[in-house]
């Protein structure tokens, strides 16, 4: 018996507007990418579409019709409440169309969000030295180009917002490793935080829910990722020493709290490890609303899908809130 | 003669410009390169591993001290080896096979650097045969490997168990890291030492080859 007392998108929303809980807690992954072994088909961020122009266009829609199918039923199977849709392609028209085909093909079942972030984040290894010299050496620069990342993508919402059906975004910039910010928190203050205040407040403005993800050990910068005000933070990374019932005692009056539960323990550690996790998060996030279930990070390949399966178990079972 | 606590200030700070001035000039001034090495670079990385670890510097500090650090070294290495100098050991370094993760494993190689040893980085997604043949090529004392996913972290018991099988190994070290990996991790694959930071990574190599910081 689905737990769920009114459509998955509204209580989503109901959760990221931290309004009175009803009913069984909201869920979502960020990602899903074991839908070979769950549906027999490649995740569509594994596909390599780099004849997609070449095709008949009677191709391209069958592909996009598997695609957004594919995100579908990774909801209903799962219990998702919302779509974190990673078109591919990922130009705006393509995005565009995937937001009208999901809609299609689900109406408004589904909260749906996308990439959104335009702030500088870890770079990769090979930009990382070459980032760290370019802020002793070059901070207005890295300033002028934060400035142009957020006016960027301030102008794909907008078309977005005009074409319509989309919810929210997901900010997925990491900025934290297991022991911390990658730069400090003044340095955050200067490079990052002005910026992404001016890009979830033009998300707000033109009406979407923005959450925002990072991995790692945020504590440093929790209370910046608080000014800039977006509805709810994601990952909460116990790897990074991130404990819901801290977070729930500190920010809980402020922002919706996802995640939590341990990506490492799903992956490598007991069975029973992976249980407590979950139950964890569920005990220490719950009270009150404004609280999503996920993982820490995502249902990433090589993850055993039974681990994921019991853990919702557990959700079915003790994430409901009293009638 | 020049004071070459002013060299210590510019590694800490990340002056990489006036670093190299300096080192050129105590070098003009015929200053023992290993005592500038030893009494004034290397503690200056050291003093930044340290406030890496108390949370004063972050990964940019750290860099751009190691920055600082080689393009003092650049000039210094030559005579060096000029003078027989040996480094404070040999580290092949690389990201296990299957993980194309670097930004641990690069910071590990620059703060080994910082501390004295010569690396020799094989890069990412490191066969366990690519690591022994490596080390014996370079006649090296360690193997530091390092894994970000849950997934490839088995790579490294194969690393472990494949020292172990080589006689041409000898005496080689293996130590780990990386966001997944824990001292229980260490110890139940037989991995010699462990660290869970770039900057304990250097105190923990320093452990397995025996120096002391200088």
């Amino acid at each position: 018996m689905d737990g769920r007392v009114s459509a998955p998108r509204e209580d989503f929303i109901r959760a990221l507007e931290r309004q009175p809980p009803a009913g069984r807690v909201p869920h979502f992954e960020l990602v899903f990418f074991l839908t070979m072994q769950a549906f027999g088909k490649v995740h569509p961020s594994h596909r390599s579409y780099h004849q997609w122009d070449q095709m008949e266009e009677k191709e391209r829609e069958l592909h996009r019709r598997d695609m957004a199918g594919l995100f579908i039923d990774t909801a209903r199977r799962f219990e998702h409440n919302a779509i974190f849709l990673h078109p591919n392609p990922g130009t705006l028209a393509e995005t565009l169309r995937m937001i009208d085909l999901v809609r299609e093909l689900s109406g408004d079942t589904y909260f749906l969000m996308l990439h959104g972030d335009a702030t500088f984040g870890i770079p990769n290894g090979a930009q990382l030295e070459a980032f760290a010299y370019r802020l002793a050496d070059d901070a207005d620069g890295v300033k002028r180009e934060a400035q142009q990342m957020v006016d960027n993508a301030v102008r794909r919402a907008e078309a977005i917002s005009q074409h319509g059906g989309l919810d929210g975004f997901a900010l997925c910039s990491d900025y934290c490793f297991n022991d911390g910010p990658f730069i400090s928190p003044g340095q955050f203050s200067e490079f990052v935080t002005p910026y992404l205040v001016q890009l979830v407040s033009a998300y707000r403005d033109m009406g979407f829910y923005v959450i925002k993800h990072t991995d790692g050990n945020i504590m440093p910068i929790a209370d910046q990722l608080l000014e800039a005000n977006p509805h709810a933070l994601h990952s909460l990374d116990p790897q990074g020493d991130v404990d819901m019932a801290e977070m729930k005692r500190l920010y809980g009056e402020q922002v919706c709290l996802i995640g939590n539960i341990n990506c490492g323990l799903m992956d490598t550690g007991t069975v029973e490890e992976a249980e407590a996790s979950a139950r964890y998060a569920l005990r220490h996030g719950m009270p009150g609303g404004g609280y999503i279930f996920s993982t820490s990070n995502c249902i990433y390949t090589g993850m055993p899908l039974e681990r994921y399966e019991r853990i919702l178990d557990i959700w079915r079972a003790e994430g409901n809130y009293a009638a | 003669m020049t004071d070459l606590s002013t060299l210590y200030d510019a590694i800490l700070s990340g002056d990489h410009k006036t670093a190299r001035s300096l080192a050129q000039t105590a070098l003009d001034e015929n200053t023992d390169p290993k005592s500038i090495v030893d009494k004034y670079m290397i503690p200056a990385m050291d003093e930044a591993g340290r406030r890496f670890e108390a949370n004063v510097f972050y990964v940019p500090e750290l860099l751009i001290a190691a920055r600082a650090m080689k393009a003092a070294m650049e000039l210094i290495r030559p005579k060096l080896l000029e003078n027989h100098v040996e480094p404070a050991g040999r580290v092949v370094v690389g990201t296990v096979q299957g993980d194309l993760h670097d930004i641990g494993k690069n910071l590990v190689a620059s703060m080994l650097e910082g501390g004295g040893f010569e690396v020799i980085d094989l890069g990412v997604d490191v066969s366990p045969e690519q690591y022994v043949a490596a080390a014996t090529e370079h006649g090296a004392n360690l193997i530091a490997l390092s894994a970000l996913l849950t997934t490839t972290m088995p790579g490294m018991r194969a690393v472990v168990d494949l020292v172990k099988q080589s006689p041409a190994a000898g005496d080689l070290k293996v130590m780990i890291g990386g966001a997944p990996i824990t001292q229980t991790y260490a110890d139940e694959i037989g991995a010699d030492g462990f660290s869970d930071n770039a900057s304990g990574a250097v105190n923990e190599a320093r452990r397995l080859v025996g120096v002391t910081a200088a």
